[in-house]
């Protein structure tokens, strides 16, 4: 009797020591979902079509990892400013979310390596003067709060010491803005700009130039401690473009020609 | 389980720039409050005149103030009327909006405060011979603003508070729009939040407060 009680016990104290140490990744597998954070406003990379269905790179990209982990996924649509609240409040378990990896973020989240680069573009109203990005100076400019683009022309406009700087809350504000005479340019990134001149959603604009900052490679996130989650997450990246997916992904969502080079000659990493 | 730890000492390194959008804010509210009773008080007078075209007019604005979102009457005064060629800046669309939301609240509040005002008084200014609008100006004005002086503090809380909407409009230097754009630099969303949290609570204790030193110096019968 006193073996069976000391027996049992001991299976007990196993699987507490052992549920105290499963990680993140441990979590996903057991629960047979991974849930993203994917932003829906966003084209190409993350969307909706005509049913509402989530579509876009960012919500393929989710749902590969999920195939790889071999759960179900579930998109959590959270804007640009709620990507983090929703990943510290549990809402989440990895951000698939275009998110930058700006050294000041990775003091807070733990990014992966990068899975997407950007490259920008100056987006003008037809009628503003402007034969290249410099010609921003001075007028009224926007961009998506809380997005590497924005961040970098705050920081332009407030060295040139002249004209506004206008953060709004959605991509789609942004253009509305623009299309209205809010604002005079805009700095987005060449998939969302052309995608907005194309679709014809926004009349009276017109792409002027290359943005002149470096590719805003974005990366995967989640919890900083959690690193069995992000180990898995730098393979999976490294996979997705070894296997040629992220060249299948960027022909379907953005278009003919060469994703970006996810490599940065001269250092390791 | 929360899985953050707290650095409140990188968030408390940006509270003077959150301290100077607290006073953007303060500055924003009291602009819309000041503004706000001016056109709440001719609201009420259209409401009285007994022409059709002004209480009409007054209706409108107060059903419409009332019964939309405050966020849908600011999103409207920047994008709803650009679309007719009005470009107003964040601030004034911000501005615009909650003085619109504000007028509508206090003409119902001071018509409320002018019910509890007996019909008498007015007629006994009248036989006084006092002209209809200089009954109103020194007879029932003072009274109503006296009734209407607590629910008034009320929607000058209101006030602060709504200011937060200016963020949809691309507003970026109010206590909201500073906190929202250091989140985007930095992450620290708890702390930033929490700290922008305690402003706003410290902002409307020192309105109340305020509003009731100036009720008891006002008001001692």
């Amino acid at each position: 009797m006193k073996t069976s009680i000391f027996g049992a016990a001991l299976v007990a104290a196993t699987a507490i020591a052992g549920a105290a140490q499963a990680d993140k990744l441990d979590d996903i597998i057991a629960s047979g979902t991974l849930r993203c954070a994917v932003v829906l406003d966003f084209p190409p990379m993350g969307m909706r079509d005509d049913q509402n269905n989530p579509i876009g790179f960012d919500v393929d990209y989710c749902n590969d990892l999920a195939a790889a982990l071999g759960v179900t996924a579930e998109i959590v649509e959270t804007p640009f400013p709620e990507r983090i609240p929703a990943l510290m409040a549990g809402r989440v378990d990895v951000g698939v979310a275009s998110t930058s990896d700006t050294l000041e973020r990775a003091k807070t989240v733990g990014m992966s390596v990068p899975y997407y680069a950007f490259e920008n573009a100056v987006v003008a109203r037809e009628g503003v003067e402007m034969t290249n990005w410099e010609g921003m100076k001075g007028k009224t400019v926007g961009a998506t709060a809380g997005t590497y683009e924005a961040i970098w022309l705050e920081g332009k406009v407030k060295e040139w010491g002249e004209g506004e700087f206008r953060p709004y809350q959605t991509q789609a504000d942004v253009f509305l803005a623009l299309s209205q005479g809010q604002l005079d340019a805009t700095v987005s990134t060449v998939e969302v700009a052309n995608a907005n001149v194309k679709s014809g959603n926004f009349p009276g604009i017109r792409v002027v130039d290359k943005a002149p900052m470096v590719p805003d490679y974005v990366a995967l996130f989640t919890l900083r401690e959690e690193y069995g989650l992000i180990n898995y997450l730098n393979l999976f990246v490294n996979q997705q473009v070894r296997t040629g997916r992220y060249a299948e992904l960027y022909t379907k969502w953005v278009g003919e020609g060469e994703p970006a080079d996810l490599t940065v000659n001269g250092v390791y990493r | 389980m929360f899985g953050y730890t707290f650095q409140w000492k990188q968030a408390l390194a940006r509270l003077p720039q959150m301290l100077d959008g607290a006073l953007v804010t303060m500055q924003i509210a009291i602009l819309s409050m000041v503004i706000g009773i001016v056109l709440a008080v001719l609201l009420t007078v259209f409401r009285r005149s007994g022409s059709r075209i002004l209480g009409a007019i007054a209706t409108t604005w107060v059903e419409v103030a009332r019964n939309t979102p405050a966020l849908f009457q600011i999103y409207m005064a920047h994008f709803g009327l650009a679309s007719f060629g009005i470009h107003l800046s964040p601030y004034v669309s911000l501005l615009v909006g909650i003085t619109f939301n504000n007028a509508g609240y206090l003409a119902e509040n001071f018509r409320g405060a002018l019910k509890a005002i007996p019909e008498t008084q007015t007629r006994a200014g009248r036989s006084l011979g006092m002209s209809p609008l200089q009954a109103f100006r020194y007879i029932v004005m003072p009274q109503m603003l006296r009734i209407a002086f607590l629910p008034m503090t009320n929607q000058m809380v209101w006030a602060v508070l709504m200011t937060s909407l200016g963020v949809t409009v691309g507003m970026n230097t109010d206590l909201f729009g500073v906190t929202q754009a250091l989140n985007a630099l930095t992450f620290r969303t708890f702390e930033l939040f929490a700290i922008a949290a305690v402003i706003f609570y410290l902002i409307v204790k020192v309105i109340q407060t305020a509003a009731r030193l100036i009720a008891w110096r006002l008001f001692r019968y």
